[in-house]
């Protein structure tokens, strides 16, 4: 029985006959009603990926495949089809042959067994050599079946495999599915293949665009395929574009020429965000021009376009000025439709909405920004936080306790005055409608109070950057304002014991520390976050909030080095080591976040340098030395020197030392590693020369004392030791 | 089918003159009656949307089979703009179709309706935009769309996945008409109010004035503190009514639709702060889920009464022993 256990179902040396029959084209259609768009490409890669695992296990090789596919069906086109299965002989390995006969030569039991599990007579049984010695085998025969019955009796659970971001069950069968599947068509060549899934069965009918007729026709009706190869010409002929490319170049050939006939160029912004969305939106795409009221453009270009392209997916068109045409352009589903007519309706719609906003505006600026900061009161920002209020009270504290830091006393009114404006505009009828407007809007209405210019600017620029690739704030009181926002928030739900933890961050906190490290580094601000957290918790702690304790900040501080790392690696191309090398032996009190990684980045090119590891071998060695004695001591006596190696060291050193410290005061780091690369040679002699355990304990001791001066020199830059050498480096 | 409607039922429906908004409604009451579905009437209780009202909400529960058309007044306090804004309302109707099972072809029945409505499907640009659908204060949540005619939201369009936190079985198909939005699509006309009701009365005429007036009672006069403690007496009241023992589940889900409606009047009021909100929300989700679950239990003990009335789940005519079955 022993031996029955080990048996492994191993296919081995599976053999490809040459297809014996022709090979065919292969077509699967899922009709169903529209698929949202965000589901596209993705979906048609999984039905894609789907098929070739089901040919690929089903031993049918084939030319090309391919999927395409529209918001109404998702098509699977296979061209040279292997007809049919190729045969196969498998190799099933079972026990060892000594566990096979008994000491007569009669098969055992567990030869019997394995013989009986793999449906063959024993005496078939073969014995095969093995890595591990001699096997009982039985090599097994599979005639390949047609194409036709394996796709039959595969296809429905491969298709029971596809997932969507979200799906949904409609009938009886219970099946789930992006939306419903209203009819399927599975040909081979020109014969249809009958499968059932989720409740539908496949056939041969498909169905065109759902508002085209045929010539004659008064409704649309079914059509039957008659060959998989002719799909993507059929349906064209049934006012389908199947094939996604085609549909994208159709629509920017579309754009173009509405463009131009507007004489005016295609806003930038979103504009291919947009085209995707159409080209997965449309079986058809039919693309047209529509105007709105000049009145109109008195709205921020912000509200504008937000009203176009959030609500109803139009690009905008702009003047050679850069500034808005009143003018749009919406791809609608229609090319056989009454133009004029959907035309005026999409206009009507825009203009609907542009007058919503427009309400919105008026109404919102007949109450100034600072009139409405009180009106926070009654915004909860976090209910273990208190309002929104509060929330501007700390960063606007925080924000002038920045200015003051990096001695800009000038902006430090600025700062303070846009912080207490910078939520203000959450209680505007205008960011309640577009919330994605919030600080866009602040902006636009700071300047309608005739708040000052940078004030504004920095009221707009709070929210940079909106993504991880975003513009930054160009201001400095900007800047400071959207770092002192992020701080905030992360130094108070760290305070209520809210860190993110795992994969969960539902406050945005990765989001916001990202943001930060990003502004630090990429504007070269020079805050110590140490300091900052501690300010901020000292603020909370104040309104009743958590406690200033050193923990909170410790805790804060790794997050922060944490998002540090993720960017150096994902931004700058750094390595963890040499991060590692580098945050370790920052000083405990202070986190320079931007001087961090020019270390880091310093360091890496050193570390690349073929001096570099022929010096770690040196450094390593006495670094070893100093740590094995515990030895502090760095008050070296020339005097007691034995040797010239140790006077070369030593006179090397003397000289590092300032240049070093000059080097790192100008955060000249390159230039402070260059000079740790000329000890090379110095510290190689000194060991060659010289043993430091000297019999005599005060030439030992001084000997010690040389190498531990050396050791907190290079410390002083990173700690070496972190550095993993070319042969082991990962990446 | 799968394709829209034929062209020539299209230009039948449209009239010389523009198309009123009761004969809107009444041309939908035709299509729905002649699909078979039981022409419901507005719930007298004030609600949301129409899904609220018992035809939806507690009608698509269980297993039996249920179609329903019926026009429903909605109130969402917040969107009140005391009538100076041409889209919005705080006061407005829904016209609401239920199918369960879900038929074979929804669109295409949908797509019909707006035809006889004299919306061409030929003519225009119809398209279905992902709308996934949830109503947390109902424990509801379903996939579909919002149906789209030439870049106007008209309709919504909902497969209901869950309903009171249950899971459907059958699924029951949920069409929501934005009766104003199709109105002033076919009257052409900018704003809400100057919309033909019948021939020579306005919407505005109907309605401006309770717009207004409900707009300053909303924001403005409602008394906090009776709607809080009328909030508070409604929940206790559904929580004892569902206790009764004669299960007065009914009763009940009239309560829970009034703690609904209390919180909304607060919410535009200014009077619940966002931390408050959810909890709020929370609140009429736990009785809309006892509700249903209590609505569930009951009609499974009368063993399900409409499963065996051969209520019709396509077009052939519905008997009169099903009505009388309700």
């Amino acid at each position: 029985m022993a031996a029955l256990k080990k048996t492994q179902t191993k296919s081995k040396g599976i053999s490809f006959r040459k297809p014996t029959a022709t090979s065919l084209p292969f077509l699967l259609e899922i009709g169903t009603e529209e698929i949202p768009t965000t589901f596209f490409p993705q979906v048609l890669q999984d039905v894609l990926a789907l098929g070739q695992q089901l040919f690929e296990e089903s031993r049918l090789s084939y030319h090309t495949i391919r999927t395409v596919g529209t918001p109404r069906r998702l098509a699977l086109l296979v061209d040279g089809l292997q007809a049919k299965q190729s045969s196969r002989t498998q190799e099933v390995i079972g026990p060892p042959k000594s566990a096979s006969f008994d000491a007569s030569g009669a098969y055992t039991k567990a030869a019997q067994g394995f013989a009986k599990s793999q449906g063959v007579p024993v005496e078939q049984l073969t014995i095969t050599e093995t890595p591990k010695g001699l096997y009982l085998a039985a090599k097994k025969h599979e005639r390949g079946q047609s194409a036709k019955q394996v796709l039959i009796s595969n296809f429905p659970q491969y298709l029971a495999r596809l997932t969507f971001p979200k799906s949904m069950r409609w009938n009886a069968s219970q099946a789930k599915f992006a939306r419903p599947i209203r009819w399927m068509v599975m040909l081979l060549g020109n014969q249809g293949l009958k499968i059932e899934f989720a409740g539908i069965r496949s056939g041969e009918v498909t169905w065109g665009h759902r508002y085209f007729r045929a010539k004659g026709e008064k409704v649309v009706q079914g059509v039957t395929l008659t060959n998989a190869a002719t799909y993507v010409a059929m349906m064209k002929k049934l006012g389908v574009l199947v094939d996604p490319d085609e549909r994208r170049v159709k629509i920017t050939a579309q754009i173009a020429a509405l463009v131009k006939s507007a004489k005016g160029q295609l806003d930038p912004v979103n504009c291919e965000e947009l085209i995707e969305e159409a080209v997965w939106g449309v079986e058809y795409p039919h693309s047209i021009l529509g105007t709105f009221q000049k009145e109109f453009l008195a709205l921020p270009k912000s509200v504008l376009i937000s009203s176009m392209k959030e609500h109803q997916g139009f690009l905008s068109l702009v003047g050679k000025d850069g500034k808005l045409l009143p003018k749009f352009i919406a791809v609608t589903n229609m090319p056989w439709g009454n133009t004029k007519l959907i035309t005026k309706g999409n206009e009507r719609v825009l203009s609907a909405r542009l007058k919503d906003a427009q309400y919105f505006f008026q109404e919102d600026e007949k109450q100034p920004l600072h009139e409405r900061v009180s009106a926070l009161d009654g915004i909860i920002f976090h209910h273990k936080l208190g309002t929104m209020s509060q929330k501007v009270e700390r960063v606007r504290d925080l924000v002038g306790w920045m200015a003051k830091t990096l001695d800009r006393d000038d902006l430090k009114d600025v700062c303070e005055r846009a912080a207490l404006l910078s939520k203000a505009d959450l209680t505007t009828g205008m960011v309640g409608e577009f919330p994605n407007l919030q600080g866009v809007m602040g902006e636009e209405y700071a300047q309608h109070d005739g708040e000052p210019h940078n004030v504004c600017q920095a009221i707009g620029e709070q929210y940079l950057p909106r993504f991880p690739d975003d513009h930054l704030p160009t201001s400095l009181p900007g800047k400071l304002v959207a770092c002192a926002d992020r701080c905030d928030s992360i130094a108070s739900f760290f305070a209520v014991k809210m860190a993110p933890s795992g994969s969960e961050d539902p406050l945005g906190l990765r989001r916001a520390a990202y943001g930060l490290v990003r502004i630090i580094h990429e504007t070269a601000l020079r805050l110590n976050m140490v300091d900052v957290f501690e300010h901020i918790l000292k603020i909370l702690a104040k309104q009743g909030v958590g406690q200033n304790d050193p923990k909170t900040t410790a805790d804060i501080i790794g997050f922060i080095l944490d998002r540090l790392r993720f960017y150096g690696r994902n931004t700058m191309g750094l390595r963890d080591d040499v991060m590692e090398a580098v945050f370790s032996v920052r000083p405990k009190h202070a986190v320079d976040v931007g001087d961090l990684l020019v270390r880091a980045q310093a360091l890496q090119v050193m570390v690349s340098q073929l001096d570099f590891e022929p010096l770690m071998i040196g450094f390593k060695r006495a670094h070893r030395i100093v740590e094995k004695e515990s030895w502090h001591d760095t008050s070296v006596l020339p005097e007691r020197f034995q040797h010239d190696a140790e006077h070369q060291l030593f006179r090397i050193l003397e000289t590092a030392q300032q240049d070093v410290t000059d080097c790192v005061t100008k955060q000249e780091y390159a230039g402070a590693l260059q000079i740790l690369l000329t000890f090379k040679s110095s510290i190689d002699d000194f060991f060659a020369a010289v043993l430091v355990n000297d019999p005599e304990p005060h030439i030992r001791e001084n000997r010690l004392s040389l190498l531990t001066a050396i050791d907190r020199l290079f410390l002083n830059m990173a700690d070496f030791s972190c550095i993993q050498s070319a042969g082991t480096e990962i990446g | 089918m799968r394709g829209a409607v034929a062209g020539d039922q299209a230009a039948s429906a449209i009239k010389s003159s523009v198309v009123t908004f009761q004969e809107i409604i009444l041309t939908l009451h035709q299509f729905w009656k002649s699909h078979n579905c039981i022409l419901t009437q507005p719930y007298d209780t004030e609600k949301g949307a129409g899904t609220f009202n018992p035809a939806t909400f507690l009608r698509a529960i269980g297993p039996e089979p249920w179609r329903a058309a019926y026009i429903e007044p909605c109130r969402r306090p917040t969107d009140g703009r005391y009538g100076e804004n041409p889209n919005r309302l705080q006061h407005y109707f829904q016209y609401q179709v239920v199918l369960k099972p879900a038929p074979a072809d929804p669109q295409d029945l949908y797509l019909q309706s707006l035809a006889h409505l004299g919306l061409d499907p030929y003519q225009h640009d119809i398209q279905f935009l992902q709308d996934d659908w949830e109503s947390p204060t109902l424990g509801a949540w379903g996939l579909g769309w919002e149906v789209r005619l030439d870049g106007m939201e008209i309709t919504q369009f909902t497969y209901f996945q869950e309903v009171g936190s249950l899971e459907m079985n059958p699924v029951t198909v949920e069409l929501t008409y934005g009766l104003e939005r199709i109105a002033m699509f076919l009257q052409e006309v900018d704003t809400v109010y100057d919309l033909a009701w019948t021939e020579g009365v306005r919407y505005g005429e109907l309605y401006h004035e309770s717009e207004i007036q409900w707009s300053i009672y909303n924001f403005e006069t409602a008394d906090v503190d009776m709607l809080q403690t009328s909030f508070d007496r409604y929940e206790q009241e559904c929580q004892q009514l569902l206790e009764h023992p004669r299960g007065l589940v009914l009763p009940a889900y009239d309560c829970c639709m009034k703690c609904s409606h209390f919180f909304n009047v607060l919410d535009a009021r200014g009077a619940i702060s966002v931390a408050q909100r959810t909890g709020y929300i929370g609140r009429v989700r736990n009785l809309a889920r006892k509700c249903a679950q209590a609505y569930y239990d009951q009609r499974e003990r009368l063993g399900f009464p409409l499963l065996h009335q051969n209520v019709p789940t396509s077009n052939k005519t519905i008997r009169k022993k099903m009505v009388r079955g309700m």
